[in-house]
Formats: structure tokens, sequence, C-alpha cells
């Protein structure tokens, strides 16, 4: 495997990888978030 | 392209109806304009994350970036890319902090502030033709046509039209929420392509020895000059009023540092992922896997077409609308808070209450998106336009901002007044003139003119309008008899 191609695996485990756990980190604030505001709202 | 099946229309659909939904749901649970305008400023490095690298790559970085990896290979990444990311650092560790501490609501309060009203017109002006959406509508028209054999004007009613409603109902929280879900989809979409396109072509190996050894130089043909040229392209960054309305929207500094920090290795990946998605298109050109005569600019979606499975398209088609949606629902909602926030309210109600504000910001999204439709479908040349909406903005504003942000013995009202006017009086006239005397290249898609011998092109004309932003600044500051602002 070359340089080139072992980075390109990289970039794809941190764009697969990466933005999943980024959003799964955004629905657990999200949630919080939104639940403050309906308590808010009320 | 007619290998689009019920899967991926489904599918297509039920990305276009959620993103609607969302809109909806957000519709009238705003308390007040900072809610509506800011989420409240309460984004955590998760939600910044997400708003950040959907709304700054749009479709133009999405097709710019293939066209340039498809012609000349990873330059495209090291060249061209690259260097936007020493941007995003220094907006992350010298910037962001200044701008977060303020409780500044928009890039013209920050003018307002340390310069008074009429600079924070100029400002509000700049800043609303700016965020004008006429290039994502543009890209919109492209996309309806090339994806889903529409023709332009009903792609830029129909696609333009779901993210007007989700903006205008919804505001910030529903720009960010369907920011998110854009965010994942552009990201997963790009990665699943990737072992699609290697299974097309060969495997990476069939690559490296099908595409000319020039295709993997880091540097390609590109002078110092040219580096430095395209590097400084990078600079809106450091006036960019979506970037800035995250910054303010941010729940603390430590969020956007953390998210530019970790954004920086998405958007590093993601341009990766695009040049080397078109390296492979070239290849599948050069073994006849591809039609010959594929444009540069359309190499991605052709090989996503020839590449990937049922469902799989429908995902990818999805992901590059969420590209594109993500950009033209951050700029609209700025445009409408300029018109809001920052024009009608100084100018003309100062007393105007939070309800009153919100509706006009609605008003505001409306105005700019129709505007950005008349341009889109009277424009021929869209990169040119861009160019010059986004000198206007560059001009005008860069100097003001860093000198008052950095050196506060320097605000005084005559020098942000006279940097931000001239700065964009010099940007209009300058571009007008390049149009109308200059020669339009068709390659390069620009403007330029002769001038002692060498070709100046429209996006140099920065070169020129910034310094004389400067030296109004300092003609101001000397001028100012009233002492600091």
């Amino acid at each position: 495997m070359s340089g080139w191609e072992m980075f390109t695996w990289i970039t794809v485990l941190i764009l697969g990888l990466g933005s999943i756990a980024v959003f799964i980190l955004f629905v657990k604030d999200i949630r919080q978030i939104l639940k403050k505001f309906q308590r808010e709202k009320q | 392209m007619g290998a689009i099946s019920t899967i991926d229309y489904v599918i297509i659909a039920l990305y276009l109806s959620g993103m609607v939904g969302v809109g909806l749901w957000f519709a009238k649970k705003h308390t007040d304009f900072d809610d509506f305008f800011l989420a409240g400023r309460s984004l955590t490095t998760p939600l910044l994350i997400t708003t950040l690298i959907s709304t700054y790559y749009g479709i133009d970085v999405l097709f710019g970036d293939s066209q340039l990896g498809f012609t000349d290979g990873v330059v495209a990444w090291f060249g061209y890319a690259r260097p936007t990311y020493a941007f995003f650092l220094v907006a992350a560790f010298l910037l962001a902090q200044r701008l977060r501490e303020e409780n500044f609501k928009s890039l013209p309060d920050i003018l307002d502030k340390y310069y008074g009203k009429k600079t924070r017109y100029v400002g509000a002006v700049t800043s609303f033709i700016y965020s004008l959406p006429a290039l994502s509508l543009y890209g919109f028209g492209m996309l309806g046509d090339v994806i889903l054999g529409w023709k332009p004007i009903v792609g830029m009613l129909v696609l333009g039209g779901i993210a007007l409603v989700y903006t205008l109902t919804g505001g910030f929280w529903a720009v960010v929420l369907t920011d998110s879900i854009q965010f994942v989809m552009m990201c997963v979409v790009l990665a699943l392509a990737f072992p699609f396109a290697m299974n097309l072509i060969g495997g990476f190996d069939s690559m490296i020895d099908t595409l000319e050894p020039n295709y993997f130089d880091t540097m390609g043909d590109l002078s110092t000059w040219l580096i430095v040229i395209y590097a400084s392209t990078g600079l809106s960054i450091l006036v960019e009023p979506t970037f800035y309305q995250r910054i303010f929207a941010a729940k603390s500094y430590k969020s956007v540092r953390n998210a530019l920090i970790i954004g920086i290795f998405i958007w590093g990946s993601y341009d990766w992922m695009i040049t080397i998605l078109a390296m492979s298109a070239k290849v599948g050109v050069l073994k006849g896997l591809l039609p010959g005569d594929v444009a540069p600019d359309a190499a991605l979606l052709t090989i996503m077409v020839a590449a990937l499975p049922a469902g799989a398209l429908g995902l990818f088609i999805a992901g590059v609308l969420s590209t594109e949606m993500s950009t033209l629902d951050s700029y609209c909602l700025v445009a409408g808070g300029n018109v809001a926030y920052d024009i009608y309210k100084p100018a003309l109600k100062p007393e105007a209450t939070d309800t009153e504000l919100i509706k006009t910001t609605r008003y505001g999204i409306l105005l700019s998106w129709f505007l950005g439709f008349a341009m889109a479908v009277s424009f021929e040349q869209m990169l040119g336009l861009w160019v010059f909406l986004a000198s206007i903005l560059i001009s005008s504003t860069l100097t003001p901002i860093l000198l008052g942000i950095y050196i506060p013995n320097f605000r005084r009202p005559l020098a942000g007044f006279f940097s931000a006017g001239l700065g964009l009086l010099s940007t209009v006239i300058l571009n007008i003139y390049i149009m109308i005397y200059g020669t339009f290249d068709p390659v390069d898609e620009t403007y330029f003119i002769q001038w002692f011998g060498v070709d100046f092109l429209q996006e140099f004309i920065m070169y020129i309008t910034i310094p004389i932003s400067l030296i109004g600044f300092f003609a101001g500051f000397v001028l100012d008899k009233g002492g600091r602002s």
C-alpha cells in the first residue's frame, strides 16, 4: 500500500467515523438544549 | 444522467421533506431575536463543527476542487485547499476569542462599536450584498438540470425554495439542525464513495500506474507567486459573516476554538476525498470506463453515477443537495439579519421589539432570496459575479475590523468610515472597469485586462482595493479630530 493510499484511507476514516462521532455528540447536546428550550418556553 | 432508480428518488424526496419538516417544527418556537438569529448563544462544540463545515463548503468547493483534481491532480489539495486551513487556525487562536468576548450579534455590530453608525451601514450593505444567494441558486439550477433533468429555473425554485421555507420559519435553530443532518450526509457519502470508485477503476495502484506522474506532484506547475495569490483568497474567512455569526452564537470561546481545530481535520479529509475521486474519474476516462468528453467540473458526478449502486446514489445526490442547501440557508439568514438588526433597527426604529425584528429579518431573508434569484437568472458569468461580491466584502471590512480589534487606539469614526467606504467604492469601480474594458476568458471563467504588459485578472482586484482601504483608514485617522470612538 502506497503512502498516498494510506493517507486516503485515513481521510476515509476521519470522514466516515469522525462525522458519525460528531453527529452522536451533536444529538446528545441538542436533546439537552431542546429540553431546556421547552422548559423556558413553558 | 439517466441511472437514477426509484429508491434514489425516494431517498431524495425523504431528505427534502425532512428539511422542510425541521423548519416547520421550529416555527413560532422562538422567544426573542437572540434565539431566532443566534440560537440563544448556546452552540456547543459538536453543533459548531456541523454548522461550520456544512455552511462553509458549498458546491463551489465540491465542483471547483474536483475540477482541479481532474485536470491537475493532488495540487488541488496541496496548492489550493491546504492554505485555507492556516486561516482557520488564525481564526481559532487569534480572532475568535476577541469576537466572542464582546457579545456582538453581527459583523456590522463590530464596526458600529469601533467606528460608529456610518461605518455600520457600509458594513451592513456590503455584508448583505455578499450574502445574496445568487451562486447557490445558480448551483441548484445546475444540479436540477444535471441530476434530475429539470429546467434550471425549476431547480432554483424548488430546491432553493425548500431551503428558503425552513430558514424563514425556523431561523438559526432550523439552520443548525438541518446543517447537522447535511454535514453527516456530506461526509459519510463521500467516505462511502471511495471504495466504490476504487472498485470501478481497479484499485489505487491502478490510479498511480495510469495517471501521469505530475498528477502526484504536490505543487504541480504553480509558481510561488501563484501560491501566495491563491493562499490569500483565504483572507475572506477573517471577515466571513456566516463564520462570525457562528462565533457569536457559540456557548464559549473554547467551543469555537475546539470546533475549528477538529473541523480542520474534517475539512482537509473532505477536500482530499474530492480530489482523489476526481482523479479516479480521470483514470476512468483514460481506461474507457467513462465517456471521453466528460467536462472537468462534471467529473465527480459522472464517476459517482457509474460507481455507486442504487440507494447509495440517492444518498450521494442528497449529500450534494445538502452541500448547497446548508450554504444557502446560512447566507439568507445573515442577509435577513443585516436588513433587520443592522439597518432597520438603528436607522428607522431603535425601539423595535424582538417580535418586530424577527418579522423584519424574515422580510430580509425573502428580499435576499429574490435578489439572489434575479441575479442567478440574469448573469451568465457567475464566477465573475462571485469574485465581485467577495471582493466587495473583503475590501471594505478587512482593514477596519482587524485594525479595530487589535489596536484600540485606532478606533476613530472617520478612519473606519473612510476605510470601509473607499474599499467599497474602489472595488465597485475597478470591477465595472474590468468587466467593460477587459476580455472574458472562457477557460478560466474570469475577466482580465492588460496592464503594463501583465494579464490582470478580476480576482486580483483586492490587491489594489485592500491597500486603498488601508490608506483610507490612516487618512481618516489623521483627519479625525474627535478622538477615539
